[in-house]
């Protein structure tokens, strides 16, 4: 049913003179349980259908949302479009969208009838708040979500391609006085996965080791990022990777192609194919199918992510990352290291762990100036062990600096996805040496 | 439409839901994107929906669809009612609502120049007119992000106890992102805004287009004169800009008494307000914040919340002194008090939850030249790029973009980068004098999950803080 309202788009688009069209069909059906105080606070469900249309006349480029799909509605939007767009000065960049028609494969683990079919996720909720409170916490605080996606997509260029996923995902904030806090997250695409307990216990542990900290100090240290906290740095720098920022100058790596921008032991990908990960789709916005793509590899930065239109631009090919305006990651992945856990500790004799990040703010995104503050548990390490917990302080830095400053890499991967990483990041903990760290003075 | 939000209320009525609320909204409008000189493309916004607050049992339910008929609408409100009832069961107690007297109002924000009469070539000039205004100046700005949207926001609102609001608001903005390329350094003016709640006319009398090009020329006489700025113990005279983004920050957000209560925990944080704080000192005498929704023409612009209850100016603090807490209807009945009217939405398929609309740090009784007559040495801070807060609201740091050096009670030379990262009380309680003429500047305050970015102004006047410690 769709697929046809999709080629009535298309066949009126094509009448009206539109030379490539794309029409990207959404429903979406979602449910959310948000808890706080150890107790449920709402919960949510929304049922979205909507057409997401792509249309290009002579280089002019118009996108619009139609969210009632009647004939009547199609025409007039479409003629609306039409009229706005023709007398626009063209996008002189403007290089045209991918060739299909494409083959697709199914991906393992990306859709789970047990999750459509899920009545009532309250009791993961109940499992996450009591693993937290077992480990001594004495406030929860999260948010649930059950997902369950369906797209299909249509273009002037052959292409048509339907997808379905699901996905459920938590998220819980363990308290214990107004100082101590702690964070887990799990996010799976498939319910036998999904593990609310180990995202509460971690949450509930983090609280227990931080409680009673004391003001920590300005200057450098080594520190060792959390997963949590190192995936919100990459979420931000994903941002950064896409041709658009890079052009649009909110990126630090304009110019940078070919060039050393990491430490050696750093290889970053974008996978838009990953099984059981949150941003997967079996193909971009305009058809490509999603794959793996190198964008720093020991250390050099190998490509900016891109769509067909960029990627001619810059006579190379599309990274399937469309985003027909702005391309954009699906899942960004750091390469493993050989640590374990206790060694990244053990190569610190001072320094910093810190479990959680928010608030990344930049003073210069083309420099990479930034600082973020840590949230929930944060602790002083000597000689490879936590030693005590500390507070109020900030992590002020640069990106590239950051890379470059990467000392070990772990050799577990944790998937992370939450309110503040709204890509989904793959890390494992790393250990960064010469961080800023900087405190309020009065 | 009026029929299918009555439909709904009626429909969780017959189901058993003690409170029931239905919002549709609709938002129609233009985006024009520019980069680099080259028009990126057009997008119409074209969205509407009905969003179903309930509650049941003591637990709340919420369920929005986008599909506008009675099946789909009575398929939602079942939905929101299945899902108070499972909810109820994991309450230590029901939740409760304060009591409020309703009305049924319609109001509009009228335009005098009505974007929907407006081509979008006509729209696109003035981003054209910003990059020759910039191109003009002489100064180099090889990146140029350049952003056009206007949209009108129709919301009808109706519950069980007898709201009926209407409203139409037109909202228009322009945002640049420029960065400046001079004697090999970088420097940037990041998604600077100028936004209002009401017809072009706003925008043509603002004229973005001088704002930019008074941002590169600032850039570039930072690249070809700025110096460090001094350090340690010194006087910083804060623009209402900065002003502006110190009372959202420390200020607005850590009094929102859902906050406070923990509801926001996992996400937004805390607060290090506790509701036992009124009436405590938090500030010197001449600090006083407002919170005002009813500003006319401004971006957080409205006069009845979206729960219905009339909105009124809040004053946050009131000489120094903690004397209000943000409130919806939930948290406001924990503490025994009323709404003032702080529940927002950002669209029908979000629930309310307590916002900010308009931010400001109230005037006082100097002029700017007396804010910077005896101060011996110290920055004027204009605007700021880099700043962050921690998640209880208590230390938080600003970084200038354009700032001046003050030395013997002059302006000088610009300086670079300078740096506050100071505690909140530490912050108010600096404050000595606060000048005389309040400027708003537009932002989009993140709170609320899934994400509600809804549009606030921040400002107000002048202030000259006292011995507070500058880092470069």
């Amino acid at each position: 049913m769709m697929f046809e309202v999709n080629e009535l788009i298309l066949k009126k688009a094509k009448e009206l003179g539109f030379g490539d069209v794309v029409v990207l069909a959404h429903e979406q059906n979602r449910r959310q349980v948000r808890f706080a105080n150890n107790e449920i606070i709402v919960a949510k469900n929304w049922h979205t259908q909507k057409v997401e249309l792509f249309a290009e006349y002579e280089k002019r480029v118009a996108s619009t949302t139609l969210a009632a799909l009647d004939e009547n509605t199609i025409e007039k939007t479409l003629q609306m479009l039409m009229k706005s767009v023709k007398n626009l000065a063209p996008k002189e960049d403007y290089y045209g969208i991918a060739e299909g028609p494409f083959k697709y494969k199914d991906i393992p683990e990306t859709f789970d009838k047990a999750i459509v079919e899920l009545d009532e996720p309250n009791e993961y909720v109940e499992v996450a708040i009591n693993a937290a409170l077992e480990e001594g916490a004495e406030r929860v605080a999260g948010v649930l979500y059950t997902d369950h996606n369906k797209l299909y997509l249509t273009t002037s260029n052959g292409v048509e391609a339907f997808d379905a996923g699901t996905g459920i995902e938590i998220s819980v904030r363990a308290f214990i006085g107004d100082e101590e806090s702690g964070h887990g997250t799990n996010s799976v695409r498939i319910l036998k996965e999904f593990d609310p307990e180990s995202a509460g216990r971690k949450a509930g542990e983090i609280a227990k080791l931080a409680t009673n900290p004391i003001q920590g100090e300005a200057g450098t240290f080594d520190v060792v990022f959390d997963p949590l906290a190192f995936a919100n740095l990459l979420s931000y720098m994903s941002f950064m990777t896409s041709a658009f920022t890079v052009e649009a100058g909110f990126s630090f790596l304009v110019g940078k192609l070919g060039q050393k921008v990491a430490n050696e032991k750093v290889s970053l990908k974008d996978v838009g194919n990953m099984p059981n990960a949150y941003g997967t789709r079996k193909f971009d916005d305009e058809g490509v199918p999603t794959r793996e793509t190198k964008i720093i590899e020991n250390g050099i930065l190998k490509t900016y992510l891109l769509n067909t239109s960029f990627a001619r631009k810059y006579k190379t090919e599309t990274t399937a990352n469309a985003g027909l305006l702005m391309p954009e990651a699906w899942n960004i992945y750091l390469e493993a290291g050989d640590y374990s856990k206790d060694e990244i500790f053990g190569e610190v004799k001072h320094g910093i762990y810190i479990t959680n990040v928010w608030y990344t703010r930049f003073q210069n995104y083309v420099t990479g100036d930034f600082s973020t503050i840590p949230r929930d548990g944060a602790f002083l390490i000597e000689n490879g062990e936590i030693v005590k917990p500390i507070r109020n302080i900030r992590v002020s830095d640069n990106f590239q600096h950051i890379l470059e400053n990467i000392a070990a890499l772990g050799k577990d991967l944790y998937h992370v996805h939450w309110w503040e990483v709204t890509t989904p990041v793959f890390t494992p903990y790393v250990l960064v040496k010469n961080v800023g760290i900087t405190k309020a003075t009065k | 439409m009026h029929e299918l939000v009555e439909f709904a209320i009626e429909k969780a009525q017959e189901m058993e839901a003690s409170y029931a609320e239905a919002r549709f909204e609709e938002k129609n409008g233009t985006e024009i994107i520019m980069k680099n000189g080259n028009p990126e493309g057009l997008g119409i916004l074209a969205d509407r929906g009905i969003g179903i607050r309930v509650l049941v049992d003591g637990g709340m339910g919420f369920a929005s669809t986008n599909v506008l008929t009675k099946e789909s609408v009575s398929e939602a409100v079942k939905k929101a009612v299945k899902l108070a009832k499972a909810a109820a069961k994991i309450r230590n107690k029901p939740i409760q609502f304060s009591e409020e007297s309703f009305h049924q109002v319609s109001y509009e924000v009228k335009m005098k120049k009505d974007f929907r009469d407006i081509s979008a070539e006509e729209k696109m000039d003035y981003l054209k007119l910003i990059e020759e205004k910039v191109k003009e100046t002489g100064v180099t700005t090889p990146m140029r992000f350049l952003r056009y949207g206007d949209f009108m926001w129709h919301k009808i609102f109706m519950n069980n106890e007898g709201a009926l609001v209407e409203s139409l608001i037109p909202r228009v903005s322009v945002t640049y992102n420029l960065v400046v390329f001079e004697e090999g350094q970088m420097e940037q003016a990041p998604f600077v805004q100028r936004a209002f709640s009401g017809g072009l006319e706003l925008i043509e009398k603002d004229q973005p287009w001088e704002w930019a090009a008074k941002d590169v020329k600032a850039l570039q006489k930072l690249i070809k004169e700025g110096q460090k700025p001094p350090e340690g113990k010194v006087d910083v005279v804060i623009s209402p800009e900065v002003a502006g983004i110190a009372v959202h920050e420390s200020v607005g957000h850590p009094y929102e008494l859902d906050r406070i209560m923990g509801r926001e925990a996992a996400q937004a944080g805390e607060s290090f307000v506790k509701p036992e704080m009124l009436g405590e000192r938090i500030g010197s005498e001449v600090v006083t914040v407002v919170e005002d929704p009813t500003v006319p023409n401004s971006w957080g612009f409205y006069l009845y919340d979206d729960e219905g209850v009339k909105a009124r100016p809040r004053y946050l603090i009131r000489n120094g002194i903690i004397n209000e807490f943000l409130m919806n209807r939930e948290y406001a009945s924990y503490l025994d008090l009323k709404s003032n009217a702080a529940a927002r939405a950002l669209n029908y398929n979000r629930e309310p939850i307590v916002r900010m609309a308009n931010t400001y740090l109230a005037p006082g009784d100097h002029s700017f030249e007396e804010l910077i007559e005896d101060v011996k040495l110290g920055v004027y801070m204009v605007s700021f790029n880099e700043w962050n807060i921690d998640d209880r609201r208590f230390q938080q740091r600003y970084i200038g973009r354009e700032a001046y050096l003050i030395e013997n009670g002059e302006i000088k030379h610009p300086v670079r980068k300078p740096i506050l990262e100071i505690t909140t009380k530490g912050l108010w309680s600096s404050v000595d004098a606060v000048g005389k003429e309040i400027e708003f500047y537009p932002g989009t305050c993140g709170k609320g999950e899934p994400g509600q970015g809804v549009p606030v102004w921040m400002g107000g006047a002048p202030a000259r803080l006292r011995e507070v410690v500058l880092r470069r």
